[in-house]
């Protein structure tokens, strides 16, 4: 605090007082996990429904483990949304159509199932603290998780592949049009 | 996202209301809650130049048992018709499509009244309104007027209340016996209104159904009643065979809207799938 008081300091000396310092890691960190998202899928409906959701997540040391969970929770919730729910529409005049909250669908609490979660804990060897990122650990798990439940699900229908978000009406129009016995047609 | 200008009057009576609403006719709009009418205002679809304010008028939000029917004040908020033991035992409908209804927020401040004189075709009172047989009560200078429910919705947020008119109560008629009733709704992920919502009011007896009223809503601009699925149930035990052939007729004679969340097609399905799981619904309660 005295350094930074210029009256206190000899007259021809600045205040302030700082320092930089540099620390390249020997390389970058690469935290991992697995995903599991279990589906039901309405077949009258085609809404999808979940019946659990897990997650495993490495991102080595934690030193808060309630914010890595905090993450954790948050980055799933964010995959759902683009998984099932979020898509921005233009109409045919160029029109943004799905502009207001009142039509863009984010997840809400009530959408979302209870979030079973772990994790293991190997340390980075290329940072003092052994951390590794955790930000988006969960948003690169779950989507893919989510998509490829769905797309199982669908399997008999001869599904492989479904565009997000996964809307309940495309997955009807699937389930109606029949199983297939040849896996290869797509949706 | 800022309203239109507009001059503000708190109505200390009924009566002043509608001497205000006389005075300044298509000028003005009732505020009953404003959980429809200031969004639209924010948005400019609605600039009313007078909003007159029912907030204030303590003896238009009740609950009340009289007449052999249960009454119900217009400015009765959505959470009150929630809580209300009188309802949960005597009308479990209005109970359980209030909780289906907007947010806490929404339901904190909004009422069936304001809500019910909206119309808006994806609202979920006029589904219980309309399965319920209520009437609508609606005063005006001349006194009070009463409009059958299923006169009531007369096309998209347009009722068939007269200029002058202000929507007072709500009137159900008593069960006889106890009645099978669900509401069951498929809520817009993002609106959170009905993309679909099916109320049953049902008696059953001998394992028979012996009155079936069903109201839907979101389906099309006005919600309606389900006449002929009423009709295929009517005498008949509700057995599996027998529901699915009559929910088929969900949306019969109705223009069926069209949305980016649902097609006409796929609301159709919607409305025949949730009319057979609102009855089933309905009839396991009374097991």
């Amino acid at each position: 605090m005295e350094a930074h008081v210029a009256k206190n300091l000899p007259a021809d000396m600045e205040p302030g007082l700082s320092a930089t310092a540099f620390y390249e890691p020997k390389n970058f960190t690469f935290p991992f996990g697995t995903h599991i998202a279990v589906v039901d899928i309405d077949p009258e409906t085609g809404e999808i429904h979940f019946q659990r959701y897990i997650a495993v997540d490495d991102c080595g040391k934690q030193i808060n483990p309630m914010l890595v969970e905090g993450q954790i929770h948050g980055g799933i919730v964010q995959s759902m949304g683009q998984a099932l729910f979020e898509e921005v529409v233009y109409d045919e005049t160029g029109q943004l159509v799905t502009g207001t909250l009142m039509d863009y669908a984010l997840p809400k609490a009530v959408m979302i199932p209870h979030l079973e979660l772990d994790s293991t804990e190997t340390p980075s060897p290329v940072n003092p603290l052994g951390a590794k990122g955790v930000g988006e650990a969960g948003t690169i798990g779950a989507t893919p998780a989510i998509v490829a439940a769905v797309v199982d699900a669908l399997a008999p229908y001869g599904v492989r592949h479904i565009d997000m978000p996964i809307k309940p009406e495309v997955v009807w129009q699937i389930i109606k049009s029949g199983p297939k016995k040849n896996s290869a047609g797509a949706a | 996202m800022i309203p239109a200008n507009f001059d503000y009057i708190a109505a200390k009576s009924l009566d002043e209301a509608i001497s205000l609403l006389a005075k300044h006719k298509d000028d003005a709009k009732i505020l009953a809650g404003g959980h429809s009418l200031l969004p639209a205002m924010k948005l400019r679809l609605m600039q009313p130049k007078v909003l007159i304010d029912l907030g204030r008028i303590r003896d238009l939000s009740y609950i009340k048992e009289e007449g052999g029917q249960i009454r119900i004040g217009a400015m009765t908020t959505h959470f009150q018709i929630e809580i209300s033991d009188v309802l949960r035992r005597s009308c479990p409908l209005l109970p359980e499509t209030a909780g289906h209804l907007g947010d806490m927020q929404v339901r904190n401040k909004g009422t069936v009244g304001g809500s019910l004189a909206h119309s808006d075709p994806a609202a979920d009172w006029p589904a219980a309104i309309l399965a319920l047989d209520a009437e609508i009560i609606a005063a005006s200078a001349k006194g009070d007027r009463v409009i059958k429910a299923t006169d009531f919705f007369v096309e998209m947020l347009t009722t068939s209340l007269e200029p002058g008119e202000i929507l007072r109560e709500i009137r159900i008629p008593a069960a006889k016996g106890k009645a099978a009733q669900a509401y069951v709704k498929v809520r817009h992920p993002a609106s959170g209104f009905a993309v679909v919502g099916v109320a049953v009011n049902l008696s059953i007896n001998g394992g028979k159904c012996q009155s079936a009223a069903i109201g839907i809503t979101g389906v099309s601009p006005k919600a309606y009643r389900a006449s002929k699925v009423e009709s295929a149930l009517k005498g008949n035990a509700l057995d599996a065979k027998t529901l699915s052939a009559a929910c088929a007729h969900a949306a019969d004679g109705v223009d069926v809207n069209s949305d980016l969340y649902a097609s006409a097609e796929y609301r159709k399905q919607l409305a025949t799938v949730y009319t057979r799981r609102a009855i089933e619904t309905a009839t396991a309660r009374v097991k």
